[in-house]
């Protein structure tokens, strides 16, 4: 062969290509425009809109916290609505009775069925990264911390991609005027249902439900984001992708032939593998302080501390100190705990710095603060902050703050999730008492109800301040020792 | 299915005579024209479909997928009310479109008919499924919701097409989700009131109104034959 042939043989193929690419191109552009997806892109915008942003904006602006909703709640939202307009995009061949039409145009059914479902998949995927971008530039302008986490975002991604192709693949094997809604009903009971499990519980193969991601309220702020879980759900969902895409390959009605079908039936046994090796993975998590971890796929290095320089203010005497995540909430911080501070001044163990921890150094002892060292630090864990979604029953962010000093201060334990009020009586009565002091109302605080009790609640508050202080400094050791009884109460 | 039956005199009637009750020709003839009329909406398929969902909602109870308490014990129960409520709203599609609409007198009512009938039949299947068993809400929260969800499926099919129409409850259920989660308690949001809240029960009635006059009246939003329905065969 001279060159000459052979550059022309090049030449010929390349031109081939470029037709295929072309013709390929305007198929796909013809898919997007005629695809159900774009009707049901408004409605997507607005449960957006109405869970997924309304509640990532209730969260502080912490990037981790607020990525959490595009698996737990976006995913969620979406996956029903977008797996039966899939099916019903699927399903267009048979409904419109062009099968026989179709069937003897040049391209296989294959490379048809393939248009369709790459538009359908990429509306799904531009309404997702739409709805990212808008959770991140609102996200962006607020936090005074860290940088966007992107596992979330890979793992909403894959599982949107999971269920479209998995509606797309039921539309098309199963074309009927019901496949649709039921395939939407299906997906909408697993989420349901894995919602159910995954929530509140943790460990096992419930963790592969994108629901069963949620962070705690200070992740990626004093360790790093865990992406084990986020690895072998992306695993887990890219897996069925791929195995939903083969069986439509695997289909006569694909038409392509043996080669096809070989190549259709390896990515589909490699797509089962996949999520078959990340379900086993899954399957030894166990929940670390600091999130989710697997060990097959967990990096040491994720599990040291990260730096920061904390944010103080100094306005009773005593520095308040929280994570730079937090800045915006430092003035709200200090005005809660001024009031608290002063009261406990000079008392014997009184803490001489306030300090934000970590939720999993305090939480180890079922609390949500401790005082710790020498000279005395108060450390605690930042509660739900003003517009949570999550709130303590009957307390707003300022009288958490207030009720969690007083009662670790003075009872040397804080409150349980049970109520504010701990330790013995005589505790009891002297948090009350000084809670009273600094606004809060026995709606809030459920103080002790026998006879004894409210005299010497009554007894105690009667004192002048001076005396009442007076007596907690020669005896609050032994009152937070549990030493004294409520008869010993001046 | 044509209406041909219908339009002509029925064998044995006396012709300028108006019968006082219909002539057992003319009682056949109906027969037949329902029996055309729900195999034409798949509706015994359809009637597969809510037996299933009660079937689903029995596993649920049995399985514990619905919890004692707490503001999520409704999400399941009203997903699958909403389901059932989405058969109905599919059912609606008229695989002959304007033909059928020009010779029909009957429509509207066949239309009512069997929106009404499947309703009751959902409400029934559901009440079956969760009988002897602990649902919270009960049967009349169940009454209720499949109602609501069906009015809110037959407006959307008024205006996507019945085809589609399972998008409106199933963007309801999303939303109605969100409320449970919530503790949100106004009256549009059925499934996260009492069973005897007035105000629900009115708002989920109003809406199941609206939605049997439109399907009533103008039916589906259904373009041509061929989009939406089914298959051949």
């Amino acid at each position: 062969m001279t060159a000459a042939a052979m550059s022309l043989g090049y030449r010929r193929a390349r031109a081939v290509r470029v037709a295929w690419l072309a013709s390929a191109g305007r198929l796909l552009r013809i898919e997007l425009r005629r695809n159900a997806m774009i009707w049901l892109l408004p409605v997507l915008g607005a449960l957006f809109w109405f869970d997924a942003y309304r509640t990532a904006m209730s969260y502080p602006a912490v990037w981790d916290l607020r990525a959490s909703v595009l698996p737990a709640k976006v995913v969620i939202d979406f996956a029903a609505l977008v797996a039966g307009a899939s099916a019903w995009m699927g399903a267009r061949e048979t409904r419109c009775r062009t099968c026989g039409l179709v069937t003897t145009t040049p391209q296989p059914g294959w490379t048809r069925r393939s248009a369709t479902l790459a538009a359908t998949l990429t509306w799904v995927i531009v309404a997702y990264l739409a709805c990212v971008a808008l959770l991140y530039a609102a996200t962006a302008v607020q936090v005074t911390w860290g940088g966007p986490p992107w596992w979330p975002v890979a793992v909403g991604a894959a599982a949107l991609a999971a269920v479209c192709t998995i509606g797309f693949a039921a539309g098309t094997f199963f074309a009927s005027r019901f496949t649709p809604l039921l395939t939407a009903v299906a997906v909408f009971v697993l989420e349901v249902v894995g919602f159910r499990s995954a929530v509140g519980a943790f460990g096992g193969y419930r963790l592969l439900s994108p629901a069963g991601s949620a962070p705690g309220q200070d992740a990626g702020l004093f360790y790093p984001y865990l992406p084990d879980l986020a690895i072998a759900q992306a695993m887990f969902f890219t897996g069925l992708a791929v195995a939903a895409v083969s069986a439509l390959g695997l289909s006569r009605a694909a038409g392509g032939g043996a080669r096809l079908r070989v190549a259709a039936a390896a990515a589909g046994l490699a797509g089962l593998v996949a999520a078959g090796v990340s379900t086993g993975l899954v399957g030894t998590a166990r929940v670390g302080p600091n999130g989710v971890v697997i060990a097959a796929l967990h990096d040491a290095g994720s599990d040291q501390p990260l730096r920061y320089a904390p944010v103080c203010a100094d306005a009773t005497g005593v520095p308040v100190c929280i994570h730079p995540a937090f800045r915006s909430y430092l003035p709200k911080v200090t005005a809660a705990l001024g009031p608290v501070i002063s009261l406990v001044a000079g008392l014997p163990g009184a803490p001489v710095r306030v300090s934000e921890v970590a939720t999993s150094l305090v939480a180890s002892t079922n609390q949500q603060a401790d005082v710790a060292g020498t000279p005395p630090v108060y450390r605690f864990a930042m509660p739900p902050t003003p517009g949570s979604f999550v709130q303590i029953a009957g307390e707003n962010f300022t009288q958490s703050l207030q009720i969690a000093f007083v009662t670790t201060v003075i009872g040397g334990s804080a409150p349980s999730a049970n109520g504010p009020e701990t330790g013995n009586l005589a505790q009891q009565v002297v948090e009350t008492v000084l809670l009273r002091r600094v606004g809060l109302t026995d709606g809030t605080l459920n103080p002790p109800t026998n006879a004894a009790a409210v005299a010497a609640i009554r007894r105690f508050a009667a004192l002048p301040a001076a005396t009442r202080h007076a007596w907690l400094a020669a005896h609050v050791p032994a009152l937070r020792a549990g030493q004294i009884t409520l008869a010993e109460l001046p | 299915m044509t209406a041909v039956g219908v339009q002509r005199p029925a064998a044995g009637a006396t012709s300028g005579a108006v019968p006082s009750f219909p002539s057992p020709g003319r009682m056949a003839a109906g027969v037949r024209l329902v029996w055309l009329y729900l195999a034409s909406r798949r509706v015994p398929v359809a009637l597969a479909a809510l037996a299933a969902f009660g079937t689903a909602l029995r596993a649920g109870l049995e399985w514990h997928w619905i919890g004692a308490a707490g503001p999520g014990v409704r999400q399941l129960p009203s997903l699958l009310e909403a389901g059932a409520a989405s058969v109905i709203a599919v059912v609606a599609y008229s695989p002959f479109g304007e033909p059928e609409r020009a010779t029909g007198r009957w429509l509207p009512w066949l239309r009512l008919g069997t929106a009404a009938a499947l309703t009751g039949a959902a409400v029934g299947v559901l009440a079956a499924g969760a009988a002897a068993a602990h649902l919270p809400g009960g049967t009349l929260a169940i009454g209720r919701n499949v109602a609501g969800a069906t009015g809110i499926g037959l407006l959307t099919a008024a205006v996507t097409g019945s085809a589609l129409a399972w998008i409106g409850p199933m963007a309801y259920t999303v939303v109605a989700g969100f409320a449970l989660l919530s503790n949100w308690t106004t009256p549009w949001i059925w499934p996260g009131t009492p069973p005897h809240d007035r105000g629900a029960a009115i708002s989920a009635g109003l809406v199941f109104a609206v939605g049997m006059v439109v399907i009533t009246v103008r039916g589906a939003r259904d373009s041509a034959a061929g989009d939406g329905g089914d298959g051949p065969g």
